[in-house]
């Protein structure tokens, strides 16, 4: 009974529950949409059998000046003190990130038969044999505990190894070169990681392979000053309770070696940081493709749990609104004998009912526009979801949270009515309480709605600030691709320069060891001219060949670029680095010696303007730049506009005809800068989709406030018209009310949004400034929005015949 | 079965002070029926809402079944409410989501009756009050006399010890009226104690003493004498 009485009730009210459902509906299916999210990212890295026990050996650094402090790299010695010596660690293991090709070889030499190679997002490693057993490998072929033992071994993913040799089956025992010079024995087969890992390598080579090439940078055995952010150490504790005594014992090493000699400060120090962290701290990099803060996910949690709420809102809204009609049931039943629990219990039911309709309605709409994620984030379109327990777990709890928000209060409401008052034929009138609730909600909606589209403008307006920033170089039409770093590639340097340089449409072909702005950083201590000691500050070294600066255009402020040399004999320094030097005149500086690594001594040519090495969210560092052909790895080709895809169709045949064992991934330098700000995107996406939901459903709440209320009126608005009042005055008087709560919000909203977006700003070193028009423009867009939404019914009850509604009263 | 003594309702607003009922004693025996007549505003309505213990009364006592229930709780006026009360309305008040039927069983549900009793019990109250052809119609697909057949049968499904009617016919033409006022008196004749109240001086003398209000006050008793 209880229900077919629901149904009925529904049926009779179809505005106010198609409004409640919608509402729910839609903020339901965002929730469910955002829980996918941020399950998926809390998700990363837990299938690890020995998650609690599992650390990485991170360090920091005293801030040497290039805001560089943190850092996961170890060096060379420092990787085999924590191997040998933190008695903590169960199993460890040194890795070194690689992206390297490999290469079947063809038994006649020449073209290599298969060529693969790991992409941007794709981190193979270099490890020891106690790697495999950390991360859990599951073999499907080979001998597991052997296969990284020794030196020139590597284990492929299933993938790779069927991409390989046709059955994965074949592939033990095979040989492959890395990039087709080094051959290794494949030792094993192991099944692809899980995609919420932050390890996604295709193939693990022996560390001990590493020992002695200098092409991958095997860094000195005694060198504690060197090391590359690539050469990291992983470790399993021997019980996850013995993280702070290993953290200890990792904090001694280096208390000698990392001391300064001139200031007698120590200048790095090492410590753990849980697997757990791995995926959240945005100080340390990761192997995998991305890092999410907490924080983005916390804020994204939020507005999720913020527009649920602007959906309770309507319900609560509309329910008290409504309470009036209900209180002859309330009366009758009471008087029949119904306590005020069972009372409660019945209405309860009834918005149990509505949301478990709009729950349904959600999943189906979440699993629909599920695509829509990839514009807010990482989560893979593969990845199941309605078959995974914990998502009806969650679907449940958000039926029991948002029936008792959106319930409690309508129905304790109800349930108080008073027989003897809700029984009087007055009683619609005189029931009807909570207006202020009503309206507290409806502004606190869109203080809700206005700061989100608020967000929407000023990140929107940032990335394009971004997009229309002068870098300092030129980033269009600059095609860019990397080459190998091996003793084999640098050979083929010049012929693959002159074989681009024949294309028609190349303009200037430039090689270095990362473009003008890049995620990379290279710094060093370093000695200015007859200085005796070493400056406080570190530069960032980028390695360039002498056609950077025409295919980047780059402005010089004094002297010249550097000269081709294929080793290191002079040095171009920038705007800040001159600053920090404490010298005016740019051309002080041309002619002086630059000394780098202890005995290298680099002429300074030339000076240029400062430009971005890094994104906006950076100052500006000091910057060397020199040339030296062992670090030159990435290709900068300048393109005229004329025939692109004939012109990208010949770069790379040019590059397949010198280096035909390297795979080619070329991109554009604006895609590549573009990328930089992909969290930023997305965080404008959040917000702008988001914003646009939360109008939304503030709207239908507010079209069924102004149903309610132009329906209460009906006989004021008779007597008005009669008393000669005009359309637009019955208008204008129903809409008023409706349009003060949105302007009283926007009041409230806009300094709140200042506040928040002023503190993102703040993280870009160089940003967009906040124009008071964008809190005109939201008040004008939610105004009119609010008006277009309750004007139906304002013009409905303006134009209806006075004498019908007062014979109806 | 019903006794007040001085009974008082006073309504307090922030500036008025209005008597609705002014030191009342009354005394209804089991299986009378008993009218009650005054001017709009002389305190009827709130006299039945006070004995029908949907409304607490000011100050005085009021004695159902000898046990005092004017200080009662709001959950213990529900249960002696729901055990021996039935109420009939002017407006008839069925609920518009229920049917004829679940609108006559609702009161059972309250007092717990089994499935298969309600059953019986709706079946043979909604023949006797000829309306079982409508069983599963709403309200607002019958009359006014139907739906106050309906609203009859459910004051009285429950087997009520007493019935309060407040202006049963005041909605209805005379030919429904009357058919409301004979189903009461059939009820009364079977036992079931009465309290009415009306305007029509027509419809009171169904009953068996008539009690004129004025003011707040009972202002005379009269017992009923039928000429036949």
């Amino acid at each position: 009974m209880q229900f077919k009485f629901i149904f009925r009730s529904m049926l009779k009210n179809k505005v106010f529950s198609g409004i409640n459902i919608l509402g729910l509906t839609v903020g339901i299916a965002a929730v469910l949409l955002i829980y996918r999210v941020v399950s998926y990212e809390l998700s990363f890295n837990k299938n690890f059998k020995n998650y609690d026990s599992l650390v990485r050996v991170v360090g920091e650094s005293v801030d040497d000046g290039t805001g560089q402090g943190y850092s996961v790299c170890i060096p060379v010695p420092a990787g085999e003190v924590l191997r040998t010596n933190i008695t903590q660690f169960d199993k460890k293991s040194r890795v070194k990130e690689t992206w390297n090709s490999l290469t079947v070889p063809n038994p006649g030499g020449g073209t290599p038969l298969k060529k693969f190679n790991t992409t941007n997002d794709v981190t193979a490693f270099f490890a020891d044999p106690d790697f495999c057993e950390m991360l859990d490998f599951q073999w499907v072929s080979g001998d597991a505990a052997a296969s990284l033992a020794e030196p020139n071994t590597i284990v492929l993913t299933r993938d790779w190894a069927t991409k390989f040799f046709g059955k994965w089956e074949d592939a033990v025992g095979k040989t492959l070169l890395i990039d087709n010079i080094y051959p290794v024995t494949v030792k094993g087969v192991f099944e692809e990681m899980p995609v919420n890992c932050d390890f996604n390598f295709p193939f693990v080579i022996s560390y001990s392979t590493l020992k002695g090439k200098e092409d991958y940078f095997y860094l000195g055995d005694n060198d504690w000053d060197s090391c590359s952010s690539n050469n990291q150490v992983y470790a399993q504790l021997s019980d996850p309770t013995q993280l702070a005594a290993a953290d200890a014992a990792v904090r001694r090493v280096g208390e000698k070696e990392y001391v300064s000699k001139k200031t007698g400060q120590r200048m790095k120090t090492h410590y753990l940081q849980p697997i757990s962290e791995l995926h959240f701290n945005e100080n340390f990099n990761n192997s995998g493709t991305h890092i999410v803060p907490k924080s983005r996910l916390k804020l994204l949690s939020a507005i999720g749990l913020l527009i649920l709420a602007l959906a309770c809102f309507n319900f609560i809204n509309l329910a008290t609104a409504q309470a009036s009609l209900r209180a002859k049931e309330v009366g009758v039943r009471k008087t029949l004998g119904s306590g005020r629990g069972q009372l409660i219990g019945q209405f309860m039911s009834e918005t149990g009912v509505i949301v478990a309709i709009s729950l349904l309605l959600g999943v189906g709409i979440a699993n629909l526009a599920s695509p829509l994620l990839s514009f807010v984030s990482e989560v893979p379109r593969s990845l199941p979801f309605l078959s995974n327990p914990t998502v009806w777990a969650f679907l449940a709890l958000t039926g029991v949270v948002v029936t008792a928000l959106a319930g409690l209060y309508p129905s304790l409401t109800l349930a108080g009515f008073q027989p003897v008052k809700a029984l009087r034929s007055n009683a619609e009138k005189s029931l009807t309480g909570g207006a202020g609730l009503r309206k507290s909600l409806v502004v606190l909606q869109f203080v809700i709605a206005q700061c989100l589209i608020i967000g929407a403008i000023i990140t929107i307006l940032q990335l394009d600030y971004i997009r229309s920033q002068d870098l300092g170089f030129k980033k269009d039409l600059v095609y860019t691709f990397g080459f190998g770093s091996d003793s084999l590639s640098m050979l083929r340097q010049s012929a693959l320069r002159q074989t681009l340089a024949k294309v028609p449409t190349v303009e200037s072909v430039s090689f270095s060891s990362d473009q003008p702005s890049s995620t990379n950083t290279w710094s060093s201590d370093f000695r200015f001219a007859n200085r005796p000691e070493t400056e406080p500050f570190a530069t960032t070294l980028k390695f360039a060949d002498e056609n950077y600066q025409a295919t980047y255009s780059i402005k010089m402020l004094a002297g010249r670029w550097l000269a081709a040399s294929d080793t290191m004999r002079e040095a171009i320094i920038n705007k800040t680095m001159l600053k920090k030097l404490g010298l005016n005149d740019p051309n002080e500086a041309v002619d002086q010696v630059f000394h780098l690594w202890g005995s290298r001594e680099l002429r300074i040519v030339g000076v240029t303007d400062d430009f971005h090495t890094h994104s906006l969210r950076h100052e500006h560092m000091p910057l060397t730049l020199t040339n030296d052909k062992k670090f030159l790895w990435q290709a900068g080709v300048k393109i005229r506009p004329d025939n692109l895809p004939s012109t990208l169709a010949a770069i790379q045949a040019a590059f397949d005809e010198v280096m035909p064992e390297q795979v080619f991934e070329g991109q554009f330098l604006d895609e590549e800068i573009a990328k930089f700000y992909e969290d930023d995107r997305r965080l404008a996406a959040t917000c702008k989709g988001f914003g646009l939901l939360a109008v939304f459903i503030s709207c239908l709440g507010l079209f069924g406030l102004a149903t309610h209320a132009a329906s209460q009126r009906v006989k004021e608005i008779g007597v008005r018209k009669v008393l000669g009042a005009s359309t637009t005055g019955i208008i204008g008087l129903l809409s008023k009310d409706f349009l003060t709560l949105v302007v009283l919000s926007l009041v409230i909203a806009s300094p709140l949004a200042y506040w928040l977006m002023d503190k993102w700003l703040q993280d870009f070193e160089f940003h967009t400034k906040i124009h008071w028009w964008v809190f005109v423009l939201t008040g004008v867009l939610a105004l009119v929005v609010a008006f277009a939404t309750v004007s139906y019914q304002s013009v409905k009850a303006a134009l209806a015949n006075p004498v019908k509604s007062l014979r109806s009263e | 079965m019903i006794k007040t003594v001085q009974l008082s309702k006073v309504y307090r607003t922030d500036e008025v002070e209005t008597t609705a009922l002014n030191s009342v004693d009354i005394e209804i025996k089991a299986g009378e029926f008993v009218s009650v007549m005054g001017p709009s505003g002389c305190g009827k309505s709130t006299l039945m809402n006070v004995l029908g213990m949907i409304d607490n009364p000011s100050a005085g006592e009021y004695f159902f079944n000898e046990q005092e229930v004017g200080k009662l709780s709001e959950r213990k006026r529900a249960d002696v409410r729901k055990n021996n009360l039935g109420f009939v309305f002017q407006s008839f008040n069925l609920i518009d989501e229920l049917t004829v039927y679940e609108n006559v069983e609702l009161p059972m549900l309250y007092t717990k009756v089994p499935a298969g009793e309600r059953k019986k019990r709706v079946e043979e109250l909604l023949e006797g009050m000829n309306i079982m052809h409508r069983k599963n119609h709403f309200p607002q697909q019958l009359s006014g006399g139907q739906q106050q057949r309906v609203a009859v049968a459910r004051a009285v499904v429950n087997k009520p010890k007493l019935i309060l009617a407040d202006e049963p016919t005041g909605n209805l033409d005379s030919a429904n009226g009357d058919e409301v006022m004979k189903i009461l008196a059939d009820l009364n004749a079977s036992g079931t104690t009465i309290l009415m109240v009306t305007h029509s001086q027509y419809c009171a003398e169904f009953g068996n003493r008539i009690i004129r209000m004025l003011d707040g006050k009972v202002v005379t008793e009269n017992v009923v004498k039928r000429y036949l």
